[in-house]
């Protein structure tokens, strides 16, 4: 294994002032199932969004497969696939025009895609709905094509924000067979969630996040060790504040695009 | 650089799609200007006996405002996209996608392109079939929907930057009634001469009078008139304008 992402001494303070990342430093490893947790406004979402260049970081340095952030963003977006956590979808097309779309805008050749797109399909289980509009799918179907969406140009690093929120157990299932697969075949993928079943399920190493910092990190069973507890939820209890007050001001200054609403 | 024109052809065909998904959603912005082009024409007819109106009918003069109308309406969507794009989420795909952002923008300008087209069209065909005369022919046409395009680009942007600036569908719907404003305040209804004098006023700083202006001259006058070369001016203008404040607003999207 070689390092994927490394991150180091990032710090992100919106304008206003709130101090939302302070000094997270980090590395993944290439097909690396990294866990990234902590209470709502911890610096999480900040974070990804840093990553992947949605959210400018104020100091620091990030590295994706070798390229800066701050110099070959485009060379990242190339390598990375983003499930975020609202499921963006243009309601006015269908799957298999949206896959088509954004293998073009990859840059993929036509075969190359037509090939992607009946994969993809299979895999998360939606070939006999490709050709409906998005606008007709369940949460669970929605999920499961934002993940194959996510997929199309063959990305390195799979970033997965809260990719199970609002899913059934059964589709839940689903979705972690469908990661539990991609990281067979070598993908890195990067979550965040609030489910501890699900980290402990999946990552191979996790980081806790509160207050802007990294608090603790490692496997599963070095920090069930390190915090003398039962499960993950018990650590996550015991590392991380649960700073309340703070957790509104921290998800409005998230995100770029629902801040002013 | 090298995949500009094909990254820009491939989301102005995605946005072109969504004019008629669902179809429905056209029928509103054709409507409107058919009923306003009706109404007016009927009842304001003897408006063209008046002392110091042109010696043309009123339905030949307003005519132009129809056609102007139905694409001044439909150039609103472009905002209403576009947060529903940043409310949804789908935006932020595009954004990390190794595209140059401009083609984002010049997309949805082509969706208002060829929406324009499609309605003018309409109320076009509607305009010669109660027997509207274009002066300057064929060309004339051309001239005209050329113009009436490039201005709903620029109107569009208005819709775009209060889309990238609040991310408040709300808001965004609520700029389709800057319309009204911009398009009676202005010499659409009639003629400058015949308005009071603080209307005149405000009309001669609007720059909407010198689209209807040159798209009428277009209609009633032929190709000496100086209304023509002014329309076509204020349309660029507003639109270089305009482009370039939206992508302004679109890098100070991001924090």
């Amino acid at each position: 294994m070689n390092t994927i992402i490394e991150v180091k001494d990032l710090y992100k303070e919106y304008p206003g002032g709130t101090k939302a990342v302070q000094g997270v430093s980090f590395e993944v490893q290439r097909g690396e199932f990294f866990g990234f947790l902590g209470p709502n406004g911890a610096g999480k979402s900040t974070t990804m969004n840093m990553l992947v260049n949605l959210v400018k970081k104020t100091s620091g340095s990030i590295k994706i497969d070798g390229f800066s952030i701050d110099t070959d963003a485009d060379e990242i977006y190339k390598r990375v696939g983003f499930a975020m956590q609202e499921v963006g979808l243009d309601e006015t097309a269908t799957a298999r025009e949206m896959l088509q779309l954004h293998g073009r805008l990859y840059h993929m050749k036509p075969a190359e895609i037509e090939e992607q797109i009946k994969s993809l399909l299979k895999l998360v289980e939606l070939e006999k709905v490709a050709d409906r509009y998005a606008s007709t799918y369940s949460g669970g179907m929605r999920r499961r094509f934002d993940l194959a969406l996510s997929l199309i140009h063959k990305p390195s690093v799979l970033f997965l924000d809260e990719p199970t929120t609002g899913l059934d157990p059964h589709a839940r299932q689903l979705i972690w067979s469908h990661l539990r697969e991609l990281n067979k075949q070598g993908m890195t993928i990067f979550l965040t969630t609030h489910f501890m079943e699900e980290a402990e399920e999946l990552c191979d190493r996790i980081a806790i996040m509160d207050g802007g910092k990294i608090v603790t990190e490692g496997t599963v069973e070095q920090l069930l060790k390190k915090h003398k507890a039962k499960n993950l939820e018990e650590v996550f209890l015991k590392t991380t504040g649960s700073n309340i007050a703070n957790e509104e001001v921290n998800l409005k200054a998230s995100d770029p695009y629902t801040r002013n609403r | 650089m090298k995949y500009f024109f094909s990254d820009w052809y491939y989301l102005s065909i995605r946005n072109i799609k969504q004019i008629w998904r669902p179809l429905l959603a056209l029928i509103p912005s054709l409507f409107i200007p058919v009923f306003f082009f009706a109404v007016n024409a009927v009842s304001l007819s003897a408006f063209s006996k008046v002392p110091g109106f042109p010696n043309v009918s009123y339905k030949d003069f307003i005519a132009p405002v129809a056609i102007f109308t139905a694409i001044f309406f439909s150039a609103g969507n472009a905002g209403i996209e576009l947060v529903q794009d940043i409310s949804s989420g789908y935006f932020k795909k595009l954004i990390i996608m190794p595209i140059n952002r401009l083609t984002i923008v010049l997309g949805k300008l082509a969706e208002v392109a060829v929406q324009s087209i499609l309605q003018g069209l309409i109320v076009l065909v509607l305009l010669f079939a109660v027997g509207v005369h274009f002066a300057t022919g064929f060309l004339g046409v051309l001239a005209m929907f050329a113009m009436l395009i490039l201005f709903a680009m620029a109107w569009s942007c208005i819709g775009m930057i209060a889309a990238l600036r609040t991310q408040n569908a709300r808001l965004v719907q609520s700029m389709f009634t800057l319309v009204f404003p911009f398009l009676y305040l202005t010499t659409s209804q009639s003629p400058k001469n015949l308005l009071p004098a603080t209307f005149a006023t405000i009309a001669t700083y609007n720059p909407v009078t010198y689209i209807i202006e040159g798209t009428r001259a277009l209609v009633l006058n032929g190709w000496g008139a100086d209304a023509i070369w002014q329309g076509f001016l204020v349309a660029g203008v507003l639109f270089v304008a305009m482009v370039t404040f939206t992508l302004y607003s679109f890098n100070k999207t991001m924090k």
